[in-house]
């Protein structure tokens, strides 16, 4: 039975909205037209063409030029920038004498996204510029075209990315973020259950209505909530996968099986610490600090190998570590179950949990250990 | 105005009483600012990828693409664990997570470089996480620059040129990029400036709530004005509180904005009053912002927890340190001004993060104050309405009464 329908509705209204704002932001797949600008100490011809092959891509748009150095400066503390040009005096002459011109590209790197991807739009906008000057030299010279871009360009890297041939951030961010948050809400969701339980001090009629069987007791609290959060993850799955045309090389049917295990997983994570905490305040609290570190220990943001060997052998303590893994095994590289199943089994694993967290529970009842009004006024 | 002052200090008093004896609310208020930045300092101490396996596959087997090998190896992101017969290896050893990148020298490679014709190197990336393709391409990059200036110096060399003769010729313009205010390009060192704020938000903003939640529980009311005060004192029991709120944040503020990216050798460029003038409208705005929703849709002491904590992910990518703001569709980038956070979190990393001082971030600043104002308003209009509500209950009830004495 689904107690508190208002929250049911609530969350699924908070999963909607998180989806919505992550679909519609990420949509362009990379942020265009990001703020950049020119510090123009020349003054010549050469800035302004500058300017406007700049503006000519579609990535960056040069929305200043300023006269000295400070000004740019204080316009990239201000967050109107995030990256400029110099321009020092004199370039054009020293260019055209073969004096080999400096230009200084400054990138506001606080802005982690924006500055790399303004920073790759203009030292590619400066490669190219010494390139085709170099071009010139070699033309008047008499050399082909194929040898010449031999000579510019000795080695070139053919970049396969795979798994987001376009670099989408949306594909990226959504496809673990998405399931991070439906984990969150469900073990969070049931948490809250137990401790409402508790608080309400219905835990032993609760129990009874089970026939006294804890476990029982559990799983029938469970799982209406896991049927109705593993559907709305499966229903983000296929607009991901369907509809906005995310990659998805494997079996479909392997990716329900992977999104039904994290859900329930993440449940029987929040079922054992609700069972482990008499307290409801502090239930909430504790699953809250739990499921806060998942966004980070899945790795997806930033790899767990990298992170200290602590905080990685602990990720395997998050089921959406575990689904992120066979994301990319499904989504990415078409595995079979050949490859997934150490991850399935890792998630089947968290099945323990409610058996261990009902004999807790039945231990807090026969010690009668559970507080009689645990929210008492003050 | 003694009187005022007196009935604030009452109010004051009364709420630090109150959060001294919650235990839940010590813990958000006290324990959660600095457990979460300790852990999150934890998390991301390495702020890049070192040592990157991958996987190379060399059918060339010439010097060049041997010196290449040698020089992907050296380089700090990258780690040579594999040196593959053929593709069908390297691609096994990447779907099983062994290596997240193959790099693939193809048998042309040194026959083209010796015909003067561009040689291509095939660079196949796991896309599961971007620090893995960041990693890839920023070893793979530093090596090609250095590697392509070799063999053109080479060239010139092998042509007559002088040694200042070839420079020009292979660097007609000279690049140079400075990379400001996050000098390694560290993730935590982007990340945690965004969190320390966030923490602070969440943490006073839900503690707010549970105090709210706990009152309603427990059949009292934060919202009522107490006895001794006029219903037209609603400002002094929102100030009272308020105050109450201010003393125990600015410490975890200069904590958590001071200390900590002190401690864990985050970048910090500001100065501690130019963030404590900022925390002050931030501060207030939370706190307002806190008791109008809290007043208006928390019943119980455990709720706020369920409901609130999983959007502190949707405020974080609204805060526009992720994704531009100006990128951002109006419609969000408005939705986000909602929140004390997207001003706060802006202006907290121009300040500590950019040095910026407070005239450079006066549009957050105004942006808060402004918060500040219509969350007071709205706070005020919750405790007035609440309290008209429970006056007209209290005159039905006395009708009834009447009525029924009659």
């Amino acid at each position: 039975m689904v107690h508190h329908p208002r929250y049911l509705i609530i969350l699924t209204l908070g999963i909607a909205i998180t989806f919505l704002v992550f679909a519609s932001i990420t949509h362009e797949g990379q942020p265009r037209r990001l703020s950049v600008a020119v510090v123009d100490m020349d003054g010549t011809y050469l800035s302004r063409r500058i300017c406007h092959e700049l503006n000519a891509t579609s990535g960056v748009e040069v929305r200043a030029v300023f006269n000295n150095h400070t000004e740019a400066r204080r316009a990239m503390q201000r967050g109107e920038i995030f990256a400029y040009y110099e321009i020092p005096n004199g370039t054009y002459n020293q260019l055209l004498q073969f004096n080999a011109p400096h230009f200084v590209l400054y990138i506001n790197s606080a802005y982690m996204l924006a500055g790399t991807l303004s920073y790759k739009q203009l030292a590619t906008m400066g490669m190219l510029a010494g390139a085709a000057v170099q071009r010139e030299v070699y033309r008047k010279k008499g050399y082909g075209e194929e040898q010449i871009m031999g000579l510019i360009q000795p080695i070139e890297y053919d970049t396969r990315t795979i798994g987001n041939p376009w670099i989408n951030y949306g594909n990226y961010l959504m496809t673990t973020l998405i399931p991070a948050v439906i984990a969150f809400i469900a073990l969070m969701h049931l948490a809250y259950i137990i401790a409402r339980e508790r608080q309400e001090r219905t835990l032993r009629d609760w129990l009874k209505s089970a026939g006294g069987n804890t476990i029982i007791a559990l799983l029938g609290k469970m799982l209406p909530y896991t049927v109705w959060y593993t559907l709305l993850l499966l229903i983000c799955n296929l607009i991901m996968f369907g509809f906005m045309g995310f990659p998805h090389e494997g079996s479909w049917l392997l990716t329900v099986l992977n999104s039904m295990l994290l859900i329930f997983a993440a449940q029987c994570a929040g079922c054992f610490i609700a069972c482990c905490i008499p307290d409801p305040p502090l239930t909430m609290g504790v699953s809250a600090i739990y499921s806060a570190m998942s966004f980070s220990l899945s790795g997806f943001s930033f790899p767990v190998e990298s992170m200290p060997h602590f905080f990685y052998s602990f990720s395997w303590l998050y089921p959406i570590r575990h689904y992120f893994l066979n994301y990319s095994n499904i989504a990415i590289y078409g595995n079979g179950m050949a490859q997934c199943w150490p991850q399935f089994c890792a998630l089947i694993t968290f099945a323990v949990l409610p058996f261990l967290g009902s004999l807790i529970l039945n231990w807090q009842l026969k010690k009668e250990s559970l507080p009689l009004n645990p929210s008492s006024p003050h | 105005m003694l009187k005022s002052l007196n009935d604030i200090w009452i109010i004051l008093s009364c709420e630090v009483r109150r959060v001294f004896g919650d235990r839940m609310v010590l813990l958000i208020f006290f324990l959660a600012p600095l457990l979460y930045p300790l852990i999150f300092c934890g998390i991301y101490y390495n702020e890049n990828v070192e040592n990157m396996s991958i996987a190379v596959i060399d059918e060339a087997k010439c010097d060049e693409s041997k010196r290449f090998i040698h020089k992907l190896n050296a380089t700090p992101e990258l780690d040579i664990a594999y040196q593959c017969s053929n593709m069908t290896e390297a691609e096994n050893l990447m779907k099983n997570h062994q290596v997240h990148a193959i790099f693939y020298f193809p048998k042309d490679f040194s026959s083209r470089l010796a015909s003067t014709r561009t040689a291509h190197i095939g660079v196949f990336c796991d896309m599961s996480s971007f620090y893995f393709y960041k990693a890839a391409l920023t070893g793979g990059n530093s090596v090609l620059i250095d590697e392509m200036h070799t063999i053109e110096l080479e060239r010139y060399e092998k042509s007559g040129l002088t040694d200042v003769e070839a420079s020009i010729q292979l660097q007609p313009v000279v690049f140079e990029s400075v990379t400001a205010f996050n000098p390694c390009g560290g993730y935590g060192s982007f990340f945690l400036p965004i969190l320390l704020v966030l923490v602070i938000h969440q943490t006073l903003f839900l503690g707010i709530c549970i105090l709210n939640g706990d009152a309603n529980e427990n059949r009292y009311s934060l919202k009522l004005i107490p006895a001794h005060l006029r219903r037209k004192s609603v400002h002094r029991v929102i100030i009272g509180r308020a105050l109450c709120y201010i003393l125990i944040y600015t410490p975890i503020v200069t904590l958590d904005l001071w200390f900590i990216p002190r401690w864990f050798h985050l970048p910090q460029l500001g100065n501690l009053y130019t963030i404590l003038g900022f925390a002050l409208p931030f501060i207030l705005a939370v706190i307002f912002f806190g008791m109008t929703v809290g007043g208006l849709v928390v019943r119980q002491k455990i709720s706020p927890m369920l409901c609130f904590v999983f959007f502190s992910l949707v405020m974080f990518f609204l805060t526009g340190m992720v994704w531009p703001q100006e990128s951002i569709p109006r419609f969000w980038y408005h939705f986000s001004l909602i929140f004390p956070s997207t001003p706060a979190v802006q202006g907290f990393v121009k300040i500590g993060s950019m040095g910026a001082n407070l005239e450079l971030v006066r549009t957050e600043y105004m942006t808060l104050w402004f918060q500040t104002g219509i969350y007071f308003i709205t706070a005020c209009c919750v405790i007035y309405f609440h309290n008209f509500q429970r006056k007209l209950k209290l005159l039905a009830l006395k009708k009834i009464k009447s009525a029924i004495l009659q």
